[in-house]
């Protein structure tokens, strides 16, 4: 089966009389890891935004696993399979790292509200599994030691890999990821990058990753869409896309860009 | 496992030996405790936990204490069954009135409340058949079982009781995965959806359990009050529960129980200031909200950790 695990359409996204995505069409392969870049402004936020439900897209269609999630509130786009990590770090910062992860375990815990008033066998035996399996994400993010700190608490680097593991307990086929690797040291990338191959490896996970560290993105990525002023004016493998004079014109300017091209 | 039942031991006993070793005004004071704990137990769930501010409490206990009045009064409903059954509707209602969040937040979302506070009062006044208008109108006895309980050293066997046991059913539902969906929510809306969490949902769920609370405690309060005055429910109520949930500590059951024990007992030791108590409690509300957002709940694990490193430190 060839179908693409979410197909984006002809999407248009209008604040007022800003044009955030212009028509924008890409496909993302079952098991494939996508990176979105762009400068700044190109829309690469706001197409995960419109993916995940937050924004509505004004024109074009969001398919994901051959149905239409246009319009669809966030929290069922979520139950899907699709789940996302935030630019900024949006993590319940009272909540301790593992209690984090349990909120995305949350559908799966199988014992309702009476079962809940009560306590009982079923309750423990649910959560203590549900436990278990935040301690392995977070054991897998390399926070197995920061369990019961503070999300809040946490150091940048360890926040932004605590809303991996967050985003994993939901048991997602795509993952979306907002700049994992802005702030981050060279090391730290290094170890996101395995981190973000091995799920595709030993899960088959499709990852959809918005950056603008090379560093990961050339790295992982089997296919790249550069975006910019909310068109998309490149595409394809990594070797292609640093040659694309478009690319090269979008980062560098105008005359850097000739230089470039011309030397 | 052994020191558990060692807890309930002791509490059936302390439950059991009270009536003998306490007079019936003390009695009477400890049945207010509990309900007005219950009251607010409903605010530590929708404003503590889920974040959504609520200024309609005094509604819902206005509504729960007129509702099994008039159903008693009219109807001939007995008590013991249109109180639980006034509770499940007001809960529909908080439940309807949950869903406005989906519009409105914040601010907006506390004057929205605020009205419906208002609307209910209104309607309490404004229906002289049945409600008795502003005059208010008695409450019946509580009959059960063949026997009447009319006074605050009967209603204890009732009232203690059904505080305690809504009190562990709440808390075992927020140390659940319902408190942590609540707790996730308000701490990041956009969060909580993205984790596959209807958050309106909980929300109106939130207020649903608050309507519900809040109902079961105004039927016990009006209980011990027997008369029900319409201007007992308004804002300014709504507002004093707030207060309550503040000092007492939002984000904790406990808090709730401790915030009602002081907010009725403090006019007790304060007889002689009768007149300025309204200054008193909008100290405490403010020098809490101040310095002890998290209110005297939260003071005892750090007075525990305080006097814990103390020791240590004087051991060393």
């Amino acid at each position: 089966m060839t179908q693409a695990l979410l197909r984006i359409d002809d999407v248009g996204v209008r604040f007022g009389g800003i044009v955030a995505l212009d028509g924008v069409s890409l496909e993302v392969a079952r098991g494939s890891i996508r990176a979105v870049i762009g400068p700044n402004g190109a829309g690469k936020s706001t197409m995960l935004n419109v993916i995940t439900g937050i924004y509505q897209a004004d024109r074009g269609a969001l398919i994901f696993e051959g149905e239409k999630i246009n319009s669809r509130a966030p929290h069922m786009i979520a139950q899907m399979g699709i789940a996302r990590t935030f630019q900024n770090t949006e993590l319940f910062g009272e909540m301790s790292a593992i209690e984090n992860v349990m909120v995305g375990l949350d559908r799966y815990l199988s014992y309702g509200l009476a079962g809940s008033m009560r306590h009982g066998g079923h309750f423990r035996r649910c959560e203590t599994t549900a436990r278990r399996e935040a301690q392995a994400l977070l054991s897998l993010v390399g926070l197995a030691d920061d369990a019961s700190i503070p999300a809040a608490a946490l150091p940048f680097g360890k926040q932004r890999r605590l809303e991996i593991a967050r985003a994993l307990a939901t048991r997602p086929k795509l993952l979306l990821l907002d700049e994992p690797a802005a702030g981050l040291r060279a090391a730290e990338v290094e170890s996101l990058n395995t981190i973000l191959l091995k799920l595709r490896a030993e899960q088959g996970l499709t990852i959809m990753v918005i950056d603008h560290v090379m560093a990961l993105v050339m790295a992982i990525s089997d296919r790249i869409t550069v975006l910019n002023f909310g068109r998309k004016i490149a595409e394809g493998d990594p070797a292609t896309v640093r040659q694309s004079p478009e690319v090269i014109r979008a980062y560098l300017g105008e005359k850097a860009a000739a230089h470039a091209i011309g030397s | 496992m052994i020191a558990r039942f060692l807890i309930y031991g002791v509490g059936i006993a302390a439950f059991l030996a009270a009536p003998h070793l306490f007079a019936e005004y003390h009695l009477f004071q400890f049945c207010l405790i509990a309900a007005t704990a219950l009251v607010v137990l409903g605010l530590v769930v929708v404003t503590g936990l889920a974040g959504q501010i609520s200024l309609a409490q005094a509604a819902f206990v206005g509504l729960g204490g007129y509702g099994p009045a008039i159903l008693a009064t009219s109807w001939g409903v007995p008590l013991w069954a249109a109180i639980p059954l006034m509770a499940l509707g007001v809960g529909a209602a908080g439940f309807v009135l949950g869903q406005m969040t989906l519009r409105i937040s914040g601010h907006y979302l506390a004057l929205a409340t605020m009205a419906f506070t208002a609307i209910v009062q209104l309607s309490f006044i404004h229906s002289d058949p049945v409600t008795g208008g502003a005059a208010g109108m008695p409450v019946p006895p509580l009959r059960l079982l063949g026997v009447t309980l009319s006074n605050g050293g009967q209603l204890y066997y009732v009232i203690l009781p059904t505080t305690v046991l809504l009190f562990v059913l709440v808390r075992n539902v927020l140390q659940s995965r319902f408190g942590r969906a609540l707790t996730a929510i308000r701490q990041s809306e956009t969060a909580a959806e993205a984790m596959g969490l209807n958050v309106l949902r909980y929300k109106a769920a939130a207020f649903a359990s608050s309507g519900f609370l809040g109902a079961i405690g105004g039927a016990l309060l009006s209980l011990l009050s027997t008369y029900l005055d319409p201007g007992q429910f308004g804002i300014t109520q709504s507002v004093y529960f707030l207060a309550i949930a503040v000092v007492g500590g939002m984000t904790s059951p406990l808090g709730a129980v401790i915030g009602s024990a002081m907010f009725i007992l403090i006019p007790d030791f304060l007889q002689s200031f009768q007149s300025y108590l309204g200054l008193v409690f909008a100290l405490l509300l403010l020098g809490f909200i101040v310095l002890r957002p998290n209110g005297l709940a939260a003071m005892g694990p750090r007075l525990v950790e305080w006097v814990s490193h103390r020791h240590r430190v004087v051991r060393r």
